[in-house]
């Protein structure tokens, strides 16, 4: 049995179902909401709904966008020649900041890992594919994260594009091993699409 | 490394201690159950950020108290060091290394080292292969703290490819198969690394283990250690590949680092099976005292050599050979009874139900500077 009231219970189970939010956490966190003003709370409820209901993912690339194509897609300057394959959309926002890159994108939504039950089927790999010949792509560049997952999920694609006769090169090293692609600063993550390499699919 | 000063509060059974240790030997005395290994335990809590007693830091915490704090002055490669860990019944731990925060726990790996001999070191030597392997890597990592990497990949790719094994159901679907393919290929870069690391480190152990050994026992003897894993000769991809349906059918991976043994043998005989209960304490020793020395060569100085209760497993003679034989370096070292002739300590502090005091057990305070504590009694 639960120690707390139905909807405080409610409460702590949805936070603690979020990405990084330990069951300790979610307490903390919990009874951190109730002790807020209730306009404060409402702000916060609001912003969850509307963020809910306006934004979509691009159906092209997966990128969160308003419309039905991100404003990359939609944007006709950006080089179809070269796709940028990344794992979530805030690692396609690190990338756009280093002003490096002026190809287009592809958010796979994840990475593989067996333990969370995620294989390739669950990523947007399917989506990936179709878009290579209709856009004319000479070039895949992989930058998922350069941990477990990342690396596993890099190679999955080395060895599924490479027979397409797609160019597949990933990220120079330079990025700290083991980090995530969000948290690498603007210098290194740029240095790093610089200095890209082929992906060996062996 | 060197500790100078160490600083408990409400850790295990000490409420509140403080103790200075001699640069060479320290001694501690104390009868069974009065805090001895608690206190070794401490020291090692700054190395290790674990209790070597495969226990959670919960337990470590003093009963009935919210946290505890070890904290240890010393000086290293010439500059001071501060190290102060507190550990938390609710929350997370923390660290301070020269009153900064750390990070992330790893970033501790290698500011204080330490080398412990408990009597559970026996199961190394008795025990099943984890026990072996877990000696090897702890000792790779002691040397060279950068290999945790490795260590920790090879744990996470594992864990990824058995899940995928049993989500399979014994099946090997194409979609699995690619795959599987690539965790092989992860896990076959990962584990080559390891297990190269590993031998690399044995073929030094080797001979250090042979003479340390040789020393405690003042007989020849001839001791072998090896790691020399099956699959090393055509490699670990191809070890998969002929696995792989046995993987398939057991959802688990069969072969790799994670199953390997360090193979130690005593006049030619497997020391697990055929070695005789003081062989095998002695060899248990040896094993610690030769990573020691390696740990020691490869960092450029010594750990702390932390001792548990190490004179009641050994008889008489060979008590007095490790005394001879004690590295250099810092050692804190317990004991429940008689000291052996000829052993010297810098200093000597008697334990009793959490509370530390210098000198031996018998007499006053007054030993302070190599002298010998004249009585130490009887023990339990
Ligand atoms: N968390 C704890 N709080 C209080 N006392 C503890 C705690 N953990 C262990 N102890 C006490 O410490 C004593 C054992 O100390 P230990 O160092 O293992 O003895 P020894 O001197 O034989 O090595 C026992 O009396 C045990 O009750
Ligand atoms: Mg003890
Ligand atoms: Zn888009």
């Amino acid at each position: 049995m639960s120690p707390y009231a139905g909807p405080v219970q409610d409460l702590i189970d949805e936070l603690g179902r979020l990405p990084g939010i330990g069951p300790k956490s979610a307490q903390r966190i919990a009874f951190h909401l109730l002790k807020l003003p209730t306009p404060d709370a409402q702000r916060l409820a609001t912003a969850i709904t509307e963020a809910k209901a306006r934004v979509a993912f691009c159906q092209r690339c997966f990128n969160v966008c308003e419309g039905e194509l991100c404003d990359i897609c939609a944007d006709p300057r950006r080089d179809g020649n070269l796709l940028c394959v990344v794992e979530e959309a805030r690692d396609l926002v690190a990338v756009e900041k280093t002003g490096e890159f002026k190809g287009r994108y592809h958010v796979l939504q994840g990475a593989i890992s067996p333990i969370e039950g995620i294989g390739p089927e669950q990523l947007r790999i399917k989506e990936l594919l179709v878009r290579l010949d209709p856009e004319g792509v000479q070039e895949v560049i992989v930058c998922t994260n350069p941990n477990i997952e990342g690396e596993a999920t890099a190679m999955y694609l080395a060895r599924l594009l490479d027979p397409l006769g797609c160019r597949v090169t990933r990220l120079a090293s330079g990025l700290p091993v083991g980090g995530d692609l969000e948290y690498a600063d603007e210098l290194t993550l740029g240095r790093a699409i610089e200095g890209r390499r082929t992906l060996d699919a062996s | 490394m060197r500790l100078q000063r160490l600083w408990l509060t409400d850790f295990r059974n000490f409420a509140s201690a403080e103790l200075e240790l001699d640069e060479g030997l320290t001694v501690v005395i104390g009868r069974n159950g009065q805090g001895k290994t608690n206190l070794l335990e401490a020291v090692a809590y700054l190395a290790e950020l674990g209790s070597f007693r495969g226990v959670s830091t919960d337990d470590l915490v003093r009963a009935g108290m919210p946290s505890a704090v070890v904290r240890a002055e010393g000086e290293r490669d010439g500059r001071s060091l501060l190290v102060e860990a507190e550990i938390n019944r609710v929350g997370r731990n923390r660290v301070m290394v020269n009153r900064q925060r750390l990070q992330r726990s790893r970033d501790l790996l290698g500011a204080m080292r330490v080398s412990v001999f408990a009597p559970d070191d026996l199961a190394v030597v008795k025990g099943g292969p984890g026990l072996r392997r877990d000696y090897l890597d702890a000792t790779l990592v002691s040397a060279r703290p950068r290999l945790d990497e490795l260590r920790l990949a090879l744990e996470k790719i594992l864990r990824q490819r058995n899940a995928l094994l049993r989500q399979s159901g014994g099946r090997l679907s194409d979609d699995v198969a690619v795959t599987l393919d690539v965790w092989d290929a992860r896990l076959a870069e990962t584990g080559e690394k390891l297990a190269a690391a590993r031998a690399a480190l044995v073929e030094r152990l080797a001979p250090a283990v042979a003479a340390a050994y040789e020393r405690l026992a003042e007989v020849p003897s001839e001791v072998s250690v090896r790691y020399e894993p099956w699959w090393r000769q055509e490699g670990l991809a191809a070890a998969l590949v002929v696995g792989r349906d046995e993987d398939l059918r057991r959802g688990v991976t069969g072969v790799g680092p994670h199953r390997d043994d360090l193979e130690l043998a005593i006049g030619g005989m497997p020391a697990r099976s055929q070695a005789s209960q003081g062989e095998q304490r002695t060899l248990a020793l040896a094993l610690r005292l030769a990573a020691h020395e390696v740990v020691t060569d490869e960092a450029g100085s010594a750990p702390v050599l932390l001792l548990d209760d190490v004179f009641s497993e050994l008889d008489p003679a060979r008590q007095a050979a490790l005394v001879r034989w004690l590295p250099e370096g810092q050692t804190l070292l317990t004991t429940a009874g008689d000291l052996p002739a000829g052993i010297a300590p810098g200093r000597v502090l008697t334990v009793e139900a959490g509370t530390l005091r210098p000198g031996g057990p018998g007499g006053g305070d007054g030993v302070d500077g190599g002298a010998e504590p004249a009585d130490a009694d009887g023990g339990p």
